[in-house]
Order: C-alpha cells, then sequence, then structure tokens
C-alpha cells in the first residue's frame, strides 16, 4: 500500500524513550523481570502504563525522568498474548536474539553459552529503563517502578544493569557516542544532518509509511503494533587496555596513536567527524550540535580524510554508496540510545584491571532485520560492501578477528594489521515498545 | 502489508562474497514479442550496451535475460556482491525497478510502486542454482581496482627507466612480475 499523504505522528501514543532525546549527562537503570502469572502481569503492566502516561505528558525541558517499557516475544505470551497475535511478529522477534547470534556474529568469547544470565534466556519478559538527569531523581522514579511491581509476589526481577552518561557523552575508548541519529520526519524536533532529508518516521515507529512508500509490517491486532517500535539491547564489553595497548604498539608517538584511534571510530574523541576535521580534534565543532553531525561522504570517496571502513561510516555511509545503487542506505538506518556501563578506565592505564566497563548499545526501529541486523552482518561484520571483504568493523569487531583495517593516505595507504576484537557481547535482547493504548490493550488481556 | 513476512527464502548459493541470482518467470500469453521488444530496448540502454562494463547496480557481476520455451518463459540469471538474503529489499525498493518494463509481461506482476509485492513476487520467482562455481575471487570493487592498479603497472613499465626503477629492493615483487605482465 502507498500513501501519499503523511498521516501525524501520534507523539503523545508513542513512548518518550524512542523518539525523545535524553538529557544529558543522565545516570540510569535497566531491569529486567520475568513474569510468573499472566494475571499478575498484567497488572504489572497496568500499572507500568500509568507511569508512562504520566512520563509522556511531562515531557519537554521539565521532564524529570524518562521511563520505557518493552517485552520480548516470551514475555508477550507471559502475559497471555493469543498464539494468533503472537504469530504475526517478524521471524526475528520471535526467535529472539540468542537464537541469530550466528548470523550476528556472537560466536566465541561472544557467544550465547557465555552470556551473562538470564541473557538470552525464556526468562527475561519484560525489560524497563529508566533515566534521569542525576541519582537522587533516578532514586525517586525508580521507587515510583519498584512501587509497581514490588507486591506482585509472581515477578521476579531477574537482571540490573545501572549505566550513566558522563557530561563529556563520553564513552569507555574516550569517545563522544549518540551523535549520528536520523532526523525524524514529523518529530518535531530540529533536523542534524542539513546533507539529508529527514527519514521517515514508519521507519522507526509502526503505524506510518516508510521510505520504501508502504506500511511497515505490523503484528496484529493494529492496536498492538500501531505506535510501537522494535527495541535491541546489548551489553557490549570493551577491552579498553587492550585497545591502548594495540594503539600504543603501532604509533610511532602520541599524535599518531590519536590519529589511528580517530580513523577507526570516523570521529575525533570530542564529536568532531573527520569528514569536516580531518586533521586535527576540534572541540567546538565536536560540541555543537548544529554542526557536528551535519555532513557527507561523497568529497572522500576514496576515504583520505574518514576511511570507508571506520565504525561510523560503515554503520552509515550516509551518501557515500548513493551512485552504486545497490543498496538504498535510507533503508538501513537506526535511533541509537546507548549508554555507558562500569567505570572508565583511567587515562593511560595499559594493564587490564578486570574491572567490566563497556556500553549498553540499544536500538530503536521498525525493522529488525533489515535495520539492525542488516548494519551489524554487512556493514559490521563484513567488508563486502567496501571492496575489503576480509575486514572488520576495528572497533567493534566482527567475523573476521584478527582483522586489518586500511587507512588511505596520500602517498602511502597505511594497514593495521591483526586488530584482535576489543568487543565482547554480553548479551542481548529483542525487545517490543509497545505505544500506550497497545500497553493498555496488553493489561486488559483477558485471557 | 500488515502482516509479518513468513514466506520461506530460498537462498541463492554464495562463492566468496558473491551470490548467485536466478529467476524464473512465465510470460502472459500473447506479450512475448512486447517482451523481446522490452529485452531489446534494455540492451540499448547504456550498461547494457557491449562494451559499457557499466550496469547501474555497481555490485552486479553479469546479468542476463532469456527467454525459453518457445518464448513462454523467461530466465534471469546473475551474481552479486553480498549476502542473498540481505539485499533483497534495497533490490525490491529500487533497482529491479528498473526491470519494470520487462516484469509486466510476466505472470504474477502486480507491479510498482507496491514495493513488499515487487519483493514478494522476486521471491516467488527464485530458484536455488544446483551448481555453481566461479573462476576468480573478489568483489567488484576489488577487480575495478586492480584493473586500475594493472593500468598503473602497464603505464610504468612502458616507461624506458622502468628496469632501473623497479631494481630498489623494495620493489622486487613488481619487478617479479615485469617480465610478462
Ligand atoms: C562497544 C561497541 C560500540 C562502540 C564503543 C561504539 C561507538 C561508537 C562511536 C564512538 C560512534 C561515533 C559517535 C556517533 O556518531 O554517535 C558510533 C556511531 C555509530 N554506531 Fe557505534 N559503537 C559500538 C557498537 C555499535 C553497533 C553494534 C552498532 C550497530 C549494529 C553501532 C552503530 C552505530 C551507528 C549507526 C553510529 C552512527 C553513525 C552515523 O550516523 O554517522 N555501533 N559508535
Amino acid at each position: 500500500m502507498s500513501t501519499e499523504q503523511q498521516p501525524a505522528l501520534e507523539l503523545d501514543d508513542i513512548q518518550a524513550g524512542a523518539l525523545h532525546e535524553r538529557p544529558s549527562p543522565y545516570v540510569g537503570r535497566y531491569l529486567l523481570l520475568r513474569l510468573h502469572d499472566p494475571a499478575q502481569g498484567r497488572e504489572l503492566v497496568r500499572r507500568l502504563h500509568s507511569l508512562l502516561v504520566a512520563g509522556n505528558r511531562a515531557q519537554g525541558a521539565g521532564a524529570q525522568a524518562w521511563a520505557t517499557v518493552a517485552f520480548t516475544w516470551a514475555g508477550l505470551a507471559a502475559l497471555g498474548v493469543p498464539r494468533s497475535s503472537l504469530d504475526t511478529f517478524p521471524r526475528e522477534f520471535r526467535e529472539g536474539m540468542a537464537a541469530r547470534a550466528h548470523e550476528l556474529g556472537d560466536v566465541g568469547a561472544s557467544a550465547p553459552e557465555h552470556w551473562e544470565w538470564p541473557l538470552g534466556t525464556d526468562a527475561v519478559h519484560v525489560a524497563v529503563s529508566v533515566l534521569a538527569r542525576d541519582e537522587e531523581r533516578l532514586e525517586a522514579v525508580a521507587a515510583g517502578a519498584r512501587a509497581r511491581y514490588e507486591d506482585l509476589a509472581s515477578v521476579e526481577v531477574v537482571w540490573r544493569q545501572d549505566c550513566y552518561q558522563l557530561p563529556s557523552g563520553r564513552t569507555s575508548f574516550g569517545f563522544k557516542d549518540g551523535i549520528g541519529n536520523p532526523d525524524v520526519e514529523g518529530s518535531g524536533l530540529p533536523a542534524r544532518n542539513s546533507s539529508e532529508r529527514p527519514i521517515k518516521a514508519g521507519e522507526f515507529i509502526l503505524g506510518y509509511p516508510d521510505e520504501t512508500g508502504s506500511l511497515p509490517p505490523m503484528p496484529q491486532p493494529d492496536v498492538l503494533g500501531r505506535n510501537g517500535t522494535y527495541l535491541v539491547f546489548r551489553k557490549l564489553h570493551t577491552d579498553v587496555a587492550a585497545y591502548r595497548r594495540y594503539l600504543r604498539d603501532r604509533a610511532r608517538d602520541r599524535d599518531e596513536e590519536r590519529m589511528l584511534a580517530a580513523k577507526m571510530v570516523g570521529r575525533w574523541p570530542s564529536g568532531a567527524p573527520l569528514a569536516l576535521a580531518p586533521d586535527a580534534d576540534d572541540p567546538a565543532l565536536g560540541a555543537d550540535p548544529a554542526r557536528n553531525n551535519s555532513f557527507g561522504y561523497r568529497d572522500d570517496l576514496r576515504g583520505f580524510k574518514c576511511p570507508a571502513g571506520a565504525h561510523a561510516r560503515r554503520a552509515n555511509p550516509r551518501d557515500a554508496l548513493e551512485d552504486e545503487r545497490s543498496v538504498d542506505v535510507r533503508l538501513h538506518r537506526m535511533i541509537r540510545r546507548g549508554t555507558s556501563y562500569g567505570p572508565l578506565l583511567p587515562d593511560d592505564v595499559l594493564e587490564d584491571d578486570g574491572v567490566d566497563r563497556g556500553i549498553v548499545f540499544v536500538f530503536a526501529g521498525a525493522h529488525l532485520k533489515r535495520q539492525f541486523e542488516f548494519v551489524k552482518t554487512q556493514w559490521i561484520n563484513d567488508g563486502v560492501f567496501i571492496g575489503a571483504p576480509e575486514e572488520s568493523d576495528p572497533l567493534v569487531g566482527g567475523a573476521h578477528a584478527p582483522t586489518d583495517f586500511t587507512i588511505p593516505h596520500v602517498p602511502i595507504r597505511r594497514r593495521l594489521r591483526d586488530l584482535p576484537s576489543f568487543v565482547v557481547t554480553r548479551g542481548g535482547e529483542y525487545c517490543f515498545a509497545p505505544g500506550l493504548r497497545a500497553l493498555k490493550w496488553l493489561g486488559d488481556l483477558d485471557s | 502489508m500488515t502482516t509479518a513476512d513468513q514466506g520461506t527464502t530460498r537462498p541463492g548459493i554464495r562463492v566468496g562474497s558473491v551470490s548467485e541470482f536466478t529467476l524464473f518467470f512465465r510470460v502472459i500469453p500473447g506479450h512475448a514479442d512486447e517482451l523481446r521488444d522490452a529485452l531489446t530496448a534494455l540492451q540499448n540502454t547504456p550498461g547494457y550496451r557491449p562494451g559499457d562494463y557499466e550496469v547501474a547496480i555497481a555490485s552486479i557481476h553479469e546479468a542476463r535475460f532469456a527467454l525459453f520455451d518457445d518464448d513462454t518463459r523467461l530466465l534471469f540469471a546473475t551474481s552479486f556482491d553480498g549476502s542473498w538474503d540481505a539485499y533483497m529489499e534495497d533490490f525490491a525498493a529500487g533497482p529491479l525497478q528498473l526491470f519494470d518494463a520487462i516484469f509486466r509481461h510476466t505472470e504474477g506482476y502486480a507491479g510498482l510502486p507496491d514495493v513488499a509485492a515487487v519483493k514478494e513476487f522476486i521471491l516467488g520467482a527464485q530458484v536455488t542454482a544446483a551448481a555453481y562455481a566461479r573462476n576468480y575471487p573478489g568483489t567488484v570493487k576489488e577487480l575495478r581496482k586492480a584493473e586500475r592498479l594493472r593500468g598503473a603497472f602497464d603505464r610504468v613499465l612502458d616507461d624506458p627507466r622502468a628496469e632501473e626503477a623497479l631494481s630498489h629492493p623494495a620493489l622486487k615483487p613488481l619487478l617479479d612480475e615485469a617480465a610478462d605482465a
């Protein structure tokens, strides 16, 4: 079905966590819940619904806290969603992330048998995240959330992960993250990338036309699917000491070390993109939301400024592939809502201290397969699309570990050899974050 | 489309970075002549003209259409860089639409602009090769780059000072190739 007129986004029905930008800095908490009884599960959903309604009302500058609620497929089943409805979810979601491990490159140390319990098992039913500007406010919302499940004996908290974003926005490898996000048509948020038309809302929220002109496949009944979005979360451990040692070993001096690190990411630590600041970091550019995501790669197809294999350029090649017509980059975008966990490794420490640290990667989008899984398997794990089939993402790794990384440079390109994997998957889940009416429908299910 | 895609996909065989992609269609009775005309028109478009080497889709190694069984059936066979499954959405949303003028003479084609229907139509026509081999590894991108390098090396060898220049120890691997390059 194709539609010309664009229906307005029902922003008051979409969970605020999906489209809204978050405060910065913040502290947050992820909770995974297991439901042992459908009736109490639905009672929980009704209570969480009221929490989210309040949260959505408070959106804007005055908001104190942000909560998001999502369900795995097993969780929807545990609530008593009928089979006829469960069957309408896409295959990837029904199978879950652990079943897709081989596809996704979660093998070796990242394989599901090494994941943190209960990630990847059918004990994960409900995911709740809460974020706030500081600990005190987080505690207040968390207490509000806790009050909603504490007296429900059959609701079990099976996993908890604290997380945070630093004022600098930097994560464990030392780079500012969370900059490259798509401008979404109709979201009401300011467009950040002047070199690209905003992406159709249907790429991220179910029930609206997407970039193909069609409505994305939507789980049924309509009330359940509409205004929902799929969420992917992955706890990714980062071996910061190994990463630093690798760079130290390969670089002639500290300047070159910083350069190699920036080439791997596609941005400088401040967030300044190599496409706009090829030779040195530019903290003012990195800090300026009006400029730090407004660029393309068309004037740099050979990658002299930003290598085609750099993490951010792989994950979103922007206009670099336009002439090739093999791929439509707009079909493979994602909203990222990642966050840090664990303390940073102090500057200059090169030995591992054994502490778990990294990012909780969070994706929001309407298609698990053609967005998250495509980007992970075709662009990050694999290098066929850049004509370097043996190379994987130098920062987050992939199918070919150890991998090489080619840095185009005049007069002679540089090739880093034998990059180990600096990132290990600790586990993750595919979830569905329904709209508020859908949440109410779930809470009122009568099975 | 409101239901989940639950069709079974039959992936093409992959050799190295390349996937084969083979489609069989039935020609709508009475449309054979128009279809031949459409194929001739395609052959005359930039990229398909003999010697062009610029197929619009940059990841395609080669492509052919063949009419068979007294023009009642149509074969489309190609090889492309990437995994079969991942790129179907992209092909249906863009490049395959270039073939609209051809597909409209085949059965089951609902036409543009319904991308989901185009995808279903393509998946329905796909048959996995029973045997598939390639005689060279590499992606189109790598091959084009190799061609560029080969041209550059030829220009070096055509220079009378090439032998002297290539006698530097660092260039030994190139000198080893120079005798019959
Ligand atoms: C520990 C693992 C990871 C780390 C440390 C990491 C870090 C970063 C950094 C520093 C940036 C640049 C800042 C920005 O544009 O926001 C970035 C961008 C990005 N990353 Fe990651 N990342 C990780 C994993 C992933 C994974 C698994 C995916 C996708 C499957 C991904 C997708 C993206 C995307 C889409 C962008 C934005 C690109 C753009 O729009 O220019 N990242 N990441």
